[in-house]
């Protein structure tokens, strides 16, 4: 597939619709995301480990305000891009969105939803594909199973921010995390609950299910299981799904009665 | 403390709607029990999910929502908001295992005096019921 | 438009996470975890995410400054190393060679470090070099190199998760070392006995099968105590004993005198949880003894860790994987300070100044005419003390901020202020620098190519990501042109991969570090002599660096400075997670000054009732030193009759209070007790 979607970029390079490709480049062993600007340097192009590149598309569009660039895109890639581009943090007009699929061991270690992007360029999307069902334990819990479970996941906090900072779909500028009339600033590990709750709280509709947050944590907390089962209750109360096309909105953000 | 224990619930009452309500009840003398404490707000909307987690995390044994009979905002399309963002955040309470019971949102008018008084009634035997908050109890725990 | 990632490492505590910086057209944007980074594995804590803010402040410093008429004012390059080499040609021809200090830098890089005592030893021909180790892990160096050979954190980072019991004590893992804290938790997750030993309920205490909260300067007590058990119920490991240990007889007499009874009197820890903890520890497969300042910031600091190897000897948890004794050391680079000499007893790769045939190997590698003193030179509290005295007249500070990190920073300022020339070098006017005549301005980590030696003996590169701020200079230029403009030839160098290479020359145990290797390997972790060699993971493989292990038995000796009628509480002192050290860097790094703007002092809630102090209060605490005035903040986090400080925060500085009290050997002051009051000031800060 490498060689393949080099190809596929060098001739997207030489058609000139593009300033740069925003992709994985490999340097003394090691993927770190890049811009290419010059068809030699793919060469040095790698698929993984994965990175938040929506975030890096978000950074580069805002640092120019013209160029439109490329992007090697997985499945939550664009999925993050869809949901950014609906809250106004990136020009999807601005992007040419290059589709690679994940394999069956990545998107088994993602639990992902949907490990491929709509338009698939170069590789073969997985015919048969579906997540586990990461919230299945939890929710056969008891309530007061899960309060302990979850406040001794939750000790672990180091309060580090990173599941935030990790998140392709926290752009403000103004974070309630750190507001001390919520969390009490400097404690650790944060009050539990409020500090996880408002993070959870405020990716109802938004999560894109890269679960970039919970590979970000030193301390291993699973995230991705309070995500994905908001994910579903959204899904199950309003019929949304986030990460979907641009004519979906997030139903906490519209006015429409809740039906 | 079990046996005085009384539960705390902690009130968010659109000033247009439920505000007047309860205000109502208070005039015609409705008996209702004495465990809310109320805080006016323009609009139920008003009312983030930060606020509710904080009134549990500082000791609350149950919030109340009190907003506007659909159709009758005086924003127009607040309460429709407040409806889905507590429809979710009960889903994230019960998540982290905390009873969603515990919060509530009701319709209540103007002119509802009674039907304030009689939810108070019942909302206060159902938290009773449910007992003191386990976050409660953890807060204490913690200095 | 440029975009890119640098792969450097992380400039704050010494778990040496590497990380990247992006950059945007030359621009430092923020900082991007990297996922193959074998000790972050794409996860940092709160200082990592937010290490470039610092760099951007407003307050850096980015052209000389010379003191004149009491004033600072700017200076060109030309002008400061004027300055400064015709002060130092002055002193020296005046005054001697023993007239100047150095203060290196755990901040700074291998290289840097290199040069510092290059200079203080190549050219004005002093060993008076030290730096902050002296105040964090002197007693490590000393102790585990007498016990061991090799006075250095023994297994790895990686290593940790695989534990099967902790004994941590002194040392606040999830708070100042957050990425080995995290994989403490892992080893947990998979079945690991936590064993802590700590006055203070910290994070840890959450996960800890046992928690012991000795009475802080007791800790020779309790670890002959745990000894004392294991030996006594036959589970200490005989044929480790017998096969790689000495003086175990001599030792053995001298723990079998601590019974837990007598333990609990000293220590109060109670004898049923001593016994229950002895057993845990001896009976695990793969126990690790982590520490830090809880067991070096002591008079007793060398006691202490020799205990701890007297305990891992015990047990026969050494040269195996995820065991060992394990200092985590605080800086990013002062495992390298120290590896590259700025000791003023060791040339780099702890070679002896005493020893005639180092001297004369560095003599000749540097060209020297003169030689070397054969005595070793003073630390960095015995420098000030001179100063203070009028005996040092001259001090070159390099990155380091004494009037916030020393004990008893009255007499500290008092020394400054004696001296007769004062260079600061630095990438803030510190409270330090402000003492000054010359400031230079160095260089943070995003501006400069160098490298780093993390806890665990890994050395990594820092790279280049923006080019320097204003006039600011890579600190190793500075010192090279320092020591051109005085007279010397044998500083050029084109780049600190040359600094390295001769690094690697003249010190065996980074003999095989090169550039390019690291480039290629990521990281060596040094004993590396040569080319051929991997590195090594874990010390005392089969054989101790020194032969065979040394016992040496350690009797308790109470602290300094105990509570008494005038002074009643303990004060203990420390560091929290969103600081860093002297505050230098953090507190104008807004994120992380925004979790704690200032200083508190933890107060327990009957102590604090007793002296109608309520939470947030501001109130007095006063020691034989000082006082300061300072917010309560009312926990349990705090054992009763103890109080505990952070010292990052200069508007309320523990340090103004702390006992300068050093142990014997290793010269480190005792920061973590002394005796103090506290008294309400009636107001609420």
């Amino acid at each position: 597939m490498e060689q393949e979607l080099k190809a596929h970029l060098k001739k997207l390079m030489a058609s000139g619709d593009v300033a740069g490709i925003i992709a994985l480049k490999s340097e003394r062993g090691m993927a770190k995301p890049y811009l290419f600007a010059d068809a030699s340097e793919l060469e040095c192009l790698c698929l993984t480990p994965k990175y938040p590149m929506a975030s890096v598309a978000r950074l580069l569009l805002d640092e120019d305000g013209a160029a439109r660039f490329a992007i090697v895109c997985r499945g939550c890639d664009e999925r993050a891009l869809r949901e950014l581009a609906k809250r106004h943090q990136v020009d999807l007009d601005r992007l040419v969105i290059v589709g690679i699929p994940c394999d069956e061991e990545m998107a088994r270690e993602c639990a992902c939803p949907e490990p491929f992007p709509s338009v698939v360029a170069v590789g073969t999307k997985l015919e048969q594909w579906e997540a586990e069902d990461i919230g299945a334990a939890y929710r056969a819990m008891e309530l007061d199973e899960k309060l302990a479970f979850w406040k001794h996941q939750l000790e672990k906090c180091n309060k580090c921010y990173g599941c935030r900072n990790a998140c392709p779909m926290c752009f403000c500028k103004d974070c309630e995390l750190e507001n001390a009339l919520w969390v009490k600033h400097g404690r650790l590990p944060p009050e539990f609950p409020i500090y996880h709750m408002i993070r959870a709280f405020h990716l109802a509709g938004k999560c894109i299910a890269c679960g970039e947050c919970q590979r970000a944590c030193p301390s291993d907390i699973p995230l991705m299981v309070l995500n994905t089962l908001l994910r579903e209750d959204m899904e199950e109360l309003f019929g949304y799904v986030s990460g979907t096309g641009a004519d979906a909105e997030n139903p906490l953000y519209t006015k429409e009665e809740m039906q | 403390m079990a046996e005085t224990w009384n539960p705390k619930i902690v009130g968010f009452l659109c000033n247009w709607c439920c505000y007047a309500g309860a205000d109502m009840a208070g005039t015609s003398r409705m008996k209702y029990p004495p465990n809310i404490r109320i805080i006016r707000v323009m609009c139920s909307s008003r009312i983030n999910a930060e606020m509710v987690i904080k009134a549990f995390q500082m000791g609350a044994d149950a919030v109340f929502i009190g907003g506007c009979h659909p159709g009758d905002c005086h924003y127009v399309d607040g309460n429709y908001r407040t409806q889905k963002r507590i429809a979710v955040l009960r889903r994230l309470l019960e998540h982290l295992g905390i009873d969603p019971r515990r919060l509530r949102l009701e319709w209540v008018s103007a002119a509802e005096g009674e039907k304030f008084a009689q939810t108070m009634d019942e909302f206060a035997k159902e938290v009773a019921e449910l007992g003191p908050s386990p976050l409660a109890a953890l807060q204490r725990e913690v200095l | 438009m440029k975009y890119d990632n640098i792969l450097t490492t992380c400039p704050f505590c010494g778990c040496g996470c590497k990380y990247y910086i992006q950059v945007v057209d030359g621009v430092a944007k923020s900082v991007l975890p990297c996922k193959e980074d074998p000790i972050s594995e794409g996860h940092l804590c709160i200082k990592g995410w937010n290490a470039i803010d610092f760099v951007y402040s407003k307050e850096r410093l980015t052209t000389p400054l010379i003191k004149e008429n009491g004033a600072f004012r700017e200076a060109t390059w030309d002008e400061a190393y004027g300055l400064i080499a015709s002060k130092f040609k002055e002193i020296k021809a005046r005054d001697g060679a023993k007239a100047f200090g150095f203060f290196s830098s755990a901040k700074t890089t291998n290289e840097e470090n290199y040069l510092m005592q290059k200079l203080a030893r190549g050219v004005i021909v002093t060993n008076n070099v030290d730096h902050c180790a002296r105040l964090c892990h002197a007693s490590t160096v000393a102790g585990l190199a007498a016990s061991f050979g090799s006075g250095a954190m023994t297994n790895s980072i990686p290593e940790v998760e695989d534990v099967d019991c902790f004994l941590i004590t002194g040392s606040n893992t999830t708070e100042q070392h957050p990425l080995i804290g995290s994989r403490i938790y892992k080893a947990k997750e998979k079945g690991a006995k936590v064993i802590l030993v700590d006055p203070r309920s910290i994070q840890l205490a959450s996960i800890a099968d046992i928690h012991l909260r000795q009475k802080p300067g007791t800790d020779v007590a309790w670890l002959n105590g745990l000894m004392h058990v294991i030996i006594k119920e036959g589970i200490a490991d005989e044929e480790f004993i017998e096969q790689r240990t000495e003086n175990y007889g001599e030792f053995k007499a001298e723990v079998m005198k601590y019974t837990p009874e007598r333990v609990e009197e000293i220590t109060g820890i109670p004898k049923a949880d001593l016994i229950a903890a002895a057993r845990m520890f001896a009976n695990a497969e793969a126990a690790s003894i982590i520490y830090s300042m809880g067991i070096t910031q002591h008079t007793t600091g060398v006691d202490n860790v020799k205990s701890c190897a007297n305990l891992a000897m015990l047990t026969g948890n050494l040269g195996k994987p995820s065991t060992g004794v394990n200092p985590l050391r605080g800086q990013n680079n002062v495992q390298g300070a120290c590896d590259l000499g700025a000791l003023p007893n060791v040339f780099p790769g702890y070679q002896a100044v005493t020893v005639p045939e180092n001297r004369e190997k560095f003599e000749k590698a540097w060209n020297m005419a003169e030689h070397i003193p054969e005595s070793i030179g003073l630390t960095v509290v015995e420098m000030l003390n001179a100063a203070h005295d009028g005996a040092l007249k001259c001090l070159y500070i390099m990155g380091e901020n004494p009037m916030i990190s020393d004990p008893d920073i009255t007499h500290v300022r008092e020394a400054l202020d004696a001296l007769e020339f004062l260079v600061v070098q630095d990438l803030f006017i510190t409270e330090t620098a402000e003492h000054a005549d010359v400031i230079l301005p160095g260089t943070s980590f995003l501006e400069k190519d160098g490298t780093f030696t993390g806890t665990d003996r890994r050395v990594q590169r820092i790279r280049k990501a923006i080019e320097p701020l204003g006039n600011a200079r890579p600190d190793w230029e500075i010192l090279c042109d320092v020591a051109k403009h005085l007279g010397s030839d044998q500083f050029v160098y084109a780049s600190p991969k040359e600094i390295q290479d001769e690094v690697a020359s003249l010190t065996p145990l980074y003999g095989g570090v090169t550039y390019e290797r690291l480039d290629k390997e990521g990281y060596l972790q040094w004993p590396c002599p040569n080319a051929e060699h991997p590195g090594t993971v874990f010390l005392h493989n089969g054989k101790f660096s020194r032969g065979l292990g040394h016992f040496f038995p350690v009797s308790y000796k109470p602290p300094a400075e105990e509570p008494d009628k005038d002074y009643p509480l303990i004060l203990t002192t420390g560091r929290i997670l969103f600081h860093f050290h002297t505050g230098t860097m953090t507190r104008c790094s807004p994120k992380l000054n925004k979790e704690v703007p200032t200083g508190y002092v933890e107060i327990h809630p009957s102590d604090a009732e007793a002296m109608g102090i309520a939470d947030g209060d501001l109130v007095q605490v006063s020691t034989r030193r000082g006082t300061i005035q300072i917010p309560a903040y009312v926990t349990r986090k705090v054992p009763e009759k103890t109080v505990f400080i952070p010292f990052h925060f200069k508007e309320c500085a523990a340090n103004m209070l702390t006992n300068p009290a050093l142990d014997p050997i290793a010269k480190i002051p005792e920061f973590k007790v002394c005796a103090c009051k506290v008294e309400a000031l009636g107001e609420s800060s």
